[in-house]
């Protein structure tokens, strides 16, 4: 579905991702994990378009999309969630979730884009008309992965979906983040929170000093001996 | 007294509704392309010219060229955001202000080029009515009645459209609005028309109120930006607020003492609002 090779990112004179390799397949979840500063952010960006590659190929099903500007990306059905529930903050819930629908694509179903997303986050469907900003972390950042579902997608980039969240608010979004797997998306997820995110994932990828370190499924992942000490900590 | 003071506030309150029109585009084109249209007072003046030669040389009726020139001016404030202000989008603030201050020589020139410096008037004949002792010009009540119907319609396509709701998205958050498949580019293009639009409009209310020399933009460009600067720039309540304090307060003090007073008072609201609350007098909320 989405295939990575050897892209370098770069933030001015700054290399940021050097020659990385990726690949996500149909209803795939691929969890990316690494410490501050490993590139994580930056990939995502890199594959949205907000930060694109200088060199290198990225194709999403079939199509080379490392020269698209972002907008033209998400109408490719491929929704970058940013980090800590970037919502816009003086929109209501329900015009967060329009824009959401924005491409023509997805505009067309937003009726029954808006239904199944009322069904899966209802505390969303109570505050339907409260503006977003007055929202708790935790619902910001539900809306926020609730307005890529409405944009339609077929790959999700969730960007550090748990950060700053009160634990069980964190065990509430994994839930949610379960089901949406179980809707049929693929999903790539950079995450900190590494113990969560393992037991979710199809297979991961360890980023350290902007390449891949490691990459495998879920048994190896939670076996190897390096991931085990620097990040579960056992 | 009391009768000229109550003349004096209703008025204000007439001239607030079109100042809150006036000041809008501006304040809309600030709140999502980011710069300051300074040429703003000039479209309308433009506008009011393209009235005048249509209705006054060739005979077309009144409201038809009123209506060809919003479209005039919607079509210049595009033209001038391709040529101009799509190229200064990442340059620095005083570039960009340069540029567009350049605009008002500019549009001004290129007036009395065309028109010369005379003043230029369509003699519209409106009737002067009396509630009491308060008397209204039908074409303020025209142009306030007017301006606040173009307000509602702007509303409703802000908050009820798919473009509206993408244009205050961009207004909050450009990279975040990327993401949605909003292209930012189309986005600035249209607002910059629909601010544009509305000198335009205003350029039509206020034909039958002022005859039109090449100099008179200057004046409302400075009330508009005032007033946004008062409500709050970018804050678009804010500046409907703004626009009726301003409209009140140079009405009484017009009445009170001179026109001329009226603009002073305006600078001095201007100056302490910069001095003591820079952030306008509802803050720096975003568009909503």
């Amino acid at each position: 579905m989405l295939d990575i090779e050897s892209i370098d990112v770069y933030y001015g004179k700054f290399q940021a991702l050097f020659d990385l390799n990726m690949r996500i397949g149909e209803q795939e979840t691929v969890i990316t994990v690494g410490p501050n500063g490993a590139g994580k952010s930056t990939l995502l960006k890199a594959i949205s378009g907000l930060q694109p590659a200088k060199r290198g190929k990225i194709t999403f099903m079939g199509q080379p999309i490392e020269k698209f500007p972002p907008h033209k990306i998400v109408e490719l059905g491929l929704v970058y969630v940013p980090e800590s529930g970037r919502v816009f903050p003086n929109l209501t819930v329900i015009e967060n979730l329009k824009i959401g629908s924005y491409t023509r694509r997805a505009r067309v179903h937003f009726k029954p884009s808006l239904e199944e997303v009322f069904d899966l986050f209802p505390r969303l469907a109570e505050r339907e008309k409260q503006i977003a900003e007055t929202l708790s972390g935790g619902e910001r950042q539900m809306l926020a992965v609730a307005r890529s579902l409405m944009a339609r997608p077929k790959l999700i980039l969730l960007d550090e979906p748990s950060m700053g969240l009160a634990p069980l608010i964190v065990s509430q979004l994994f839930k949610f983040i379960s089901a949406i797997k179980k809707g049929g998306y693929s999903i790539l997820m950079v995450e900190q929170n590494v113990v969560k995110a393992l037991k979710l994932c199809d297979r991961a990828y360890l980023l350290e000093l902007g390449t891949v370190k490691l990459e495998g499924n879920r048994e190896f992942f939670g076996k190897e001996e390096y991931i085990r000490q620097s990040y579960l900590g056992v | 007294m009391t009768v000229l003071i109550l003349n004096a506030l209703v008025n204000g309150i007439l001239l607030g509704g079109v100042l809150a029109l006036l000041a809008f585009g501006m304040n809309l084109i600030f709140g999502v392309v980011k710069v300051i249209h300074m040429a703003y007072g000039q479209s309308v003046m433009l506008g009011m010219y393209v009235i005048y030669t249509l209705t006054e040389i060739y005979n077309v009726p009144l409201i038809s060229s009123c209506l060809i020139a919003v479209i005039a001016m919607t079509l210049l404030g595009g033209l001038m955001h391709l040529l101009v202000v799509q190229k200064l989008l990442t340059a620095n603030r005083l570039n960009q202000l340069l540029a567009l201050a350049g605009l008002i020589i500019v549009y001004e020139n290129f007036a009395q080029v065309i028109w010369g410096a005379d003043l230029r008037g369509i003699p519209v004949f409106l009737p002067v009515f009396n509630i009491g002792e308060v008397f209204i010009k039908t074409s303020n009540l025209i142009a306030f009645i007017g301006s606040l119907v173009v307000l509602g319609l702007l509303y409703f396509f802000l908050h009820k459209t798919y473009i509206g709701l993408a244009i205050r998205a961009t207004a909050q958050d450009v990279e975040c609005a990327r993401l949605m498949g909003i292209n930012p580019k189309k986005i600035y293009l249209t607002t910059m028309m629909v601010g544009s639009a509305m000198t335009g409009v205003i350029a039509a209310f206020f034909t039958p109120i002022y005859s039109v020399h090449p100099h008179f933009g200057g004046s409302f460009t400075m009330m508009a930006f005032i007033i946004v600067v008062l409500g709050g720039m970018g804050n678009l309540m804010g500046g409907f607020i703004g626009a009726f304090v301003i409209g009140i307060v140079t009405s009484l003090t017009g009445a009170l003492a001179s026109i001329e007073a009226a603009e002073i008072v305006a600078l001095i609201i201007f100056v302490l609002v910069v001095l003591i609350r820079p952030q306008g007098l509802m803050g720096g909320k975003q568009t909503r």
